[in-house]
């Protein structure tokens, strides 16, 4: 039983649309590999454990946003000190945006980015709501994006995957990979809709521990009800996904 | 206020208008058509017709509970004798109320009632209010809600804090509320006699301090040293009991029976107090108010008990993870049989990861087009289902089936549509009669 310590970054400030969903399936999951994952909760003015296995923040208003930014930019070397030694990254909307290179904001007002992930966002004045669809080299991801943002990836950088339902970055793309590291504007929340994507984190964390996962059991694995339903409510998302909801 | 002329220009497209309602109402259901005809042929009619309220014309705005504090104001405003005219609940778009008036106005565009009360969407409330000039401007909550409409919840607070402030006459606004609570520093420095007074409904804090998750009010990220302040409150919910509250409003006790349970009913009554007092002034009286209170009928989908056979179906209705919170946390006893409906009317439902499941502890069936995707939700926080069933119908049957609970009821937790769908499955509908 190796214990893993789950950092959650500013779970009041963005953590606003069920992010919390993101820790309790990437913790369910976690537990179904065998490790004893905690869960820290990184506030503001708080302090960071001393190391971390795996790192997850959501998304939240630019006020939230705003707040947060002073800690956040504190905090930046420690952040970036973890992701170069492999620890995999979680991150969805602004969250991602603020572990990315830079944010420009709807005022033109630019806030740099930890640096984390190779990603510049632009807030645009048109949203973009609905489910989404995305092909990636996990599989098909799915869920619900609602966002006005804009994002451009680096010259080298990989997107999580292609959208073949919904908007994604805007050029055909969803997301950003960096490494073990994986930001999403996926909503849903997505890691409990797409368990293949949270074990994607979890192998992860394992590799940079040097574990050597076994394949779990289906009978002990205590994820069979919620692969069901994940399972059932993907289903249902892909033959909605061609239904957008337009802006009231 | 200038009393505007009516008269025989609107004969053409109220007689009109008039027909159309008759017409779309014998095709079953109301429908804002009729209104939007009207507005068309007499873009002044609703300035017109709206500028006779001998007493004005209130909004009532929030995130939560605007029909509930809309019919509670009417209430006990008729108990002083006051007629008021009021929109159906969920008609809170121009032509929704263009619609409403219609059915009160003579055939010469005038109206009959004292006073309007008007239950109003937020994202149409500033330019509402430029139209129609309201006397009253109520403010009950900033929670976060609709984000894949209003994304921003500082959006919205603003959106109602910028209706708040063209109030001509009176403002009443959530003491205990991060945004709507600074109403009066937009007013900091002008005199007292060119602005709208200002008074606030508020909770006290043992009473805050005993519901499980607080009030579930927005959090203000961008004052983030303030909060709320102290401030006085003319109407203050003072405790809470299985079946009312006790508010105190300007230093008298009132003992109010509420439509249903939760602090969140408490809170809208304080709200609803606070507004006819000042609406009334000397005339409120505590007596009458009480008296309107213990009349009240649940709104629909609020606590609304229906027969469903030999038994009672207790219907539970959330719009977002505030109100869907508040109700949970208002259950005193756990229900023994407990059907929970969602669909696409509800269009990102990630929010219910925040919420808090733990008072209900098992759910018997999970039902509507989000159906697995809350049983997934329910699954991670531990609850047991006993069946996922996406159809509302084989839902209810299902629910039919299971053998009667000893207290002879059935909690049904239920977004709005599928609140109005399950009620015409069981013999029930018909919804705009209902005030
Ligand atoms: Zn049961």
């Amino acid at each position: 039983m190796t214990v893993v310590t789950v950092v959650q970054l500013y779970p009041g400030e963005l953590g606003v649309a069920g992010d919390r969903g993101n820790v309790l399936a990437l913790v369910a999951r976690l537990r179904a590999a065998g490790f004893t994952p905690t869960v820290h909760e990184h506030r503001r003015d708080g302090l960071l454990p001393e190391t971390a296995d795996v790192v997850i923040v959501g998304g939240g208003p630019l006020s939230a946003m705003r707040n947060i930014y002073g800690d956040l930019m504190a905090n930046a070397a420690t952040l970036r000190v973890w992701a170069a030694s492999g620890v995999p990254f979680f991150a969805y909307g602004s969250g991602c945006e603020l572990l990315g290179t830079s944010v420009t904001l709807p005022d033109g007002n630019v806030l740099d980015g930890v640096g984390i992930f190779p990603l510049t966002a632009v807030r645009v004045p048109e949203r973009t709501v609905g489910y989404v669809v995305v092909e990636s080299t996990t599989g098909r991801v799915v869920g619900f994006e609602d966002n006005a943002s804009r994002w451009t990836l680096g010259a080298d950088a990989l997107p999580l995957g292609s959208v073949s339902a919904g908007h994604g970055n805007g050029n055909g793309f969803e997301g950003v990979l960096a490494g073990r590291s994986i930001g999403t504007q996926i909503g849903g929340p997505v890691l409990p809709l797409n368990p293949a994507l949270a074990d994607r984190l979890v192998v992860g964390v394992a590799e940079r521990l040097g574990i050597e996962l076994t394949p779990r059991e289906a009978a002990a694995s205590n994820t069979t009800l919620t692969d069901d339903y994940a399972q059932r409510a993907r289903e249902v998302i892909v033959g909605k996904a061609t239904h957008v909801f337009s802006r009231i | 206020m200038a009393q505007r002329s009516s008269g025989p220009k609107y004969l053409v497209p109220v007689v009109l208008g008039k027909a159309l309602r008759t017409l779309g109402r014998l095709r079953g259901g109301g429908s804002a058509f009729p209104g939007w005809a009207v507005l068309r042929l007499a873009p002044d009619f609703l300035q017109d017709a709206t500028a006779q309220f001998a007493h004005g014309i209130v909004f009532v705005l929030g995130s939560n509970g605007k029909s509930t504090t809309t019919h509670m104001l009417s209430e006990v405003l008729r108990a002083h004798g006051v007629s008021v005219f009021t929109n159906p609940s969920g008609a809170n778009l121009p032509q929704g109320i263009a619609s409403s008036l219609l059915a009160e106005v003579n055939l010469f565009g005038r109206v009959n009632a004292d006073i309007a009360v008007l239950e109003v969407d937020e994202a149409y409330a500033l330019e509402l209010a430029a139209i129609l000039r309201p006397t009253t401007v109520l403010a009950l909550n900033t929670q976060v809600d609709q984000l894949y409409r209003f994304y921003e919840t500082e959006r919205v607070a603003d959106m109602m804090l910028d209706t708040l402030a063209v109030a001509q006459t009176h403002i009443v606004s959530n003491r205990d509320d991060p945004y709507l609570s600074k109403i009066d520093t937009r007013f900091a420095e002008k005199a007292a006699v060119d602005r709208p007074d200002i008074s606030y409904f508020g909770v006290s804090e043992q009473v805050i301090a005993a519901s499980a998750h607080g009030l579930v009010n927005a959090h203000d990220y961008r004052d983030e040293a303030v909060q709320t302040a102290p401030r006085f409150a003319l109407a203050e919910v003072t405790a809470t009991s299985k079946t009312g509250a006790t508010v105190l409003v300007d230093g008298e006790l009132v003992e109010v029976v509420l439509p249903s349970k939760g602090l969140h009913y408490a809170i809208d009554a304080a709200a609803a107090m606070a507004a006819a007092r000042v609406i009334l002034a000397e005339r409120f009286d505590t007596s009458a108010a009480a008296r309107a209170f213990a009349a009240m009928k649940p709104a629909y989908g609020r606590g609304e008990l229906l027969q469903f056979g030999a038994e009672q179906v207790e219907f539970v209705m959330f719009k977002n993870a505030a109100s869907l919170q508040l109700n949970l946390d208002a259950i005193t006893d756990v229900p023994e049989q407990v059907m929970l409906a969602i669909d696409e009317g509800t269009p990102d439902i990630s929010w219910i990861y925040d919420v808090d499941f733990s008072a209900i502890d098992h759910v018997d069936v999970i039902t509507g087009a989000k159906a697995w995707q809350i049983a997934l939700c329910l699954a991670h926080q531990g609850i047991p289902i006993g069946r996922v069933e996406p159809d509302l119908k084989i839902a209810i049957e299902f629910m039919r089936g299971l053998e009667k609970p000893s207290t002879g009821l059935k909690t049904w937790i239920v977004n709005y549509e599928q609140m109005m769908l399950a009620r015409k499955l069981i013999g029930f509908g018909e919804m705009e009669n209902q005030r």
